[in-house]
């Protein structure tokens, strides 16, 4: 076959075609309308100059953790400290952590003395603060050895057995869950170092001396950490069991499994203790800020030793965060980002419904039960919800785009 | 056409490297950076015995210990490194080819690490200094690879096997488990000795990840290269390439890329110029700014920047016995832009501005025979005859 440059011009002119055709804009994501009513905006407590992240309150006080590069000279390294008695948060001082890029994490330890701060990629850490005066944080110390220096992606902090525990989950390339006793919170002590995760643990939730993991695509496993009955101990947990939750789609690959809630309904019964909820983290079509995707997922631990997901919430074009419960009321609250706030109840059977609330795989869709309760912070703003947080009497947002939310809780 | 060695055996041996000093205005947040560096210092060396039956390369690049934070390179992304060009690994290329024939086709088998026969050529062997910043979208090189490669008149087909984990740094290898969970194809159609035109797929798996399960690619590029002069033309590339990254089997973002570039020779002086438009993944920047987590622990992203870069350059030749000396300047003009609202990464709040300047000067220094043809091996080489077939040698 001969060729000549005339008898390439045909090859040639495909090429800038399809070179033109490929330069188009990136997809993104739409989420689905809202079917709930409207969770009411009591304030909105505004910050623009870094990226907020994480959040939890005490009393009158919320601390709100910052993300990410706004531009070189905001990173995501300032503790936000708001007074919140108002309708309106105010933010009223802020902490610098130095040498730090992302503060992904944040917690007030169940007695209100502690604030502990986690520091992600390089310079992975910990860093603790006494909260005597709570707006006012002093630094006690930051924890930083080579099992934390990859990065803390987060930092739980429970008490087990009376004994306060930081439970780290430490980025890849080697994942890990380090524990850390903070009896003296001034001198962390390592109790556990293990590798666990697939490509990496992502975060935990600790009560009655069981400790569940979020595992990413090996889903979720429960500890034995001296509740479970098998010996196990925050220096030695045992494991008890594991299940891997379905992904949002059928393609989406593994659980995602992001974090978690074991549920305690405040008022009894049969159902009291049986389910865990599941927060599926996957990425959006587009990046962060923009898109998201991932389900609910609630898991029947009656058999502790062979959990199953029994029942999840969709919500089109976004994806679920944190979560925050209201047990005395039964209400899921999650941060949803793209589509905000979702609250759900979760009181009573939440693994028996119709045949028409079925998935095709046989699991209850809490949606078509009507469970969706309410929804705040969806259409009317543009937000990214990262994290919520109910005290009891409101709820709070921590909005990556512009701060904190305070808004009125939903009702049944 | 590349070089040919008529005897039984035959060993080539080249140096080379540029010395750079570069000045990007700005770098970031509105401040200019100015640096000087040895950049890609390489030796070459490649060699046949068996009438050319049995051939190999070998590239060693010492980026590691002149690079190590990184060659200014506004939109160069990829290994850790944003706006600053990674440096590569010491062992660049190390690859063992077997290549004879059945017929008039030629055939061959290679095995080693190197580049996987995928997109166009390393920009390390064309005209610039500066990387475009499709490298990673057009480009896969550093794997253990072992590739099959047939040709037959002007197609040449090759597949090959390879671990999909990029380089964690200069000195460490691939992780070998990971041998053979990417994969890639790639036909070039060629009129000897004047154009080639390139199509290729490859599957990468969890390419940042180098524990597996991050996101994984598919990625596509065509291309067409002007292998000798034609009119006023020296040297021509354009290029398509684009990227597609998945979490499962569901795509969760694309990268696209159309690249242009050329060079012409008015009086003894070769003027080059490039365009490129191109998307890249931003991903968080850690306490250097200049440098990203290769571990993003949710798989996302936190924007998708578009890069429309022109580059000029000039260099010309100066007479030297036995050392190839070509002084040259480099400027660049590059306009950076979000794709995505609102994003985690702005260019215009990161860099101060959307127009960034980057005026480079320096001094290409070679000595020794001219190399092998970086990242094509045996049969996968266009322009160039099979052992068997010719009755000759090529090298490798």
């Amino acid at each position: 076959m001969a060729f000549t440059p005339r008898s390439f011009r045909g090859p040639l002119v495909t090429l800038v075609a399809a070179a033109l055709a490929g330069c188009g804009s990136d997809s993104v994501t739409d989420a689905n309308p809202p079917s709930g009513t409207p969770l009411p905006v009591i304030g909105h407590g505004e910050t623009t100059v870094r990226y907020t992240a994480e959040l939890w309150t005490r009393g009158t006080i919320a601390y709100t953790s910052t993300w990410g590069q706004r531009s070189p000279a905001a990173v995501g390294n300032a503790v936000s400290i708001w007074d919140v008695a108002g309708s309106t948060p105010v933010m009223v001082d802020s902490l610098i952590v130095e040498n730090a890029t992302t503060l992904g994490d944040i917690q007030v330890s169940d007695d209100g003395k502690l604030l502990v701060v986690a520091t992600e990629l390089a310079n992975g850490s910990i860093v603790i603060y006494d909260l005597t005066n709570p707006l006012k944080p002093t630094r006690l110390t930051r924890y930083q050895t080579g099992n934390t220096s990859n990065g803390v992606h987060t930092a739980e902090v429970a008490r087990v057995n009376g004994t306060l525990y930081a439970f780290l989950s430490i980025d890849p390339p080697t994942p890990r869950l380090v524990i850390v006793d903070l009896s003296d919170p001034r001198d962390p002590r390592e109790v556990l170092v293990r590798n666990m995760g697939d490509p990496f643990v992502h975060d935990v939730f600790v009560r009655d001396g069981l400790l569940f993991t979020a595992l990413w695509d090996n889903g979720v496993t429960i500890w034995d950490l001296g509740g479970g009955g098998k010996g196990g101990t925050p220096a030695n947990p045992v494991q008890i069991g594991n299940v891997r939750t379905k992904p949002w789609s059928p393609g989406a690959g593994g659980s995602k499994a992001h974090n978690v809630w074991w549920f305690h309904d405040a008022t009894g019964g049969a159902n009291a203790k049986r389910f865990v909820f599941v927060g599926e983290e996957a990425p959006g079509s587009g990046s962060i800020l923009n898109s998201s995707n991932g389900d609910i997922h609630v898991v029947d631990v009656s058999d502790m030793s062979a959990p199953r997901e029994v029942a999840f919430y969709h919500v089109g074009g976004a994806g679920t965060h944190n979560f925050s419960v209201d047990e005395a009321q039964g209400i899921l609250y999650a941060a949803y980002y793209n589509a905000g706030v979702r609250a759900l109840d979760v009181r009573g059977d939440l693994s028996t419904c119709t045949a028409t609330q079925k998935s095709s795989d046989g699991r209850c869709d809490l949606r078509k039960m009507g469970r969706e309760l309410a929804v705040g912070l969806d259409g009317n703003v543009q937000a990214f919800i990262w994290g919520v947080h109910f005290d009891g009497s409101f709820l709070y947002a921590s909005d990556m785009l512009s701060g904190i939310w305070k808004l009125g809780p939903a009702s049944r | 056409m590349e070089s040919h060695d008529s005897t039984r055996t035959s060993f080539g041996l080249r140096a080379q490297a540029i010395a750079l000093a570069t000045r990007v205005d700005p770098g970031l947040a509105n401040r200019s950076y100015t640096e000087g560096y040895l950049t890609q210092p390489l030796i070459m060396a490649n060699g046949s015995v068996l009438g050319g039956h049995v051939g190999g390369v070998l590239t060693l690049d010492f980026e590691g210990l002149t690079l190590g934070r990184g060659q200014l390179n506004p939109g160069a992304y990829g290994e850790g490194y944003a706006d600053r060009r990674h440096p590569h690994t010491y062992l660049h290329e190390a690859i063992v080819v077997a290549s004879g024939a059945l017929g008039r086709i030629g055939v061959s088998l290679a095995g080693g690490k190197g580049f996987v026969p995928f997109g166009t050529d390393d920009p390390m062997t064309r005209p610039f200094a500066a990387y475009p910043v499709n490298h990673h979208l057009a480009q896969i090189l550093e794997r253990y690879v072992a590739i099959a490669a047939v040709s037959a008149g002007p197609v040449t087909l090759e597949g090959a096997l390879f671990n999909g984990d990029e380089p964690l740094s200069p000195g460490a290898p691939p992780e070998a488990s990971r041998f053979g969970d990417s994969w890639a194809v790639r036909a070039t159609v060629t009129r000897p000795s004047l154009l080639e035109i390139e199509g290729s797929f490859a599957s990468v798996t969890s390419p940042e990840l180098v524990s597996g399960g991050g996101r994984d690619q598919r990625k596509w590029s065509v291309g067409a290269r002007l292998a000798k002069s034609l009119g006023f033309l020296d040297y021509a590339l354009m290029e398509w390439a684009r990227t597609d990254e998945l979490v499962g089997d569901l795509q969760v973002s694309r990268f696209t890329s159309i690249l242009a570039e050329g060079s012409t020779s008015p009086g003894g002086a070769t003027v080059s110029a490039r365009f490129e438009n191109t998307t890249r993944p931003e991903e968080e920047r850690l306490l250097d700014p200049f440098r990203f987590s290769r571990n993003p622990s949710d798989l996302g992203i936190i924007g998708i920047t578009r890069w429309h870069i022109g580059t000029v350059a000039v260099s010309k030749p100066l007479p030297a016995r036995r050392v190839d000396v070509a002084p040259f300047v480099e400027v660049t003009y590059a306009h950076p832009s979000e794709e995505l609202s609102p994003s985690g990464f702005v260019p215009r709040d990161f860099y101060g501005t959307a127009s960034i300047w980057s005026t480079s000067v320096g001094l290409r220094l070679g000595i020794g025979a001219r190399a092998h043809r970086m990242g094509r091996y045996g049969a996968g080489m266009p322009n160039v005859r099979s052992p068997a077939t010719r009755g000759d040698q090529h090298v490798h």
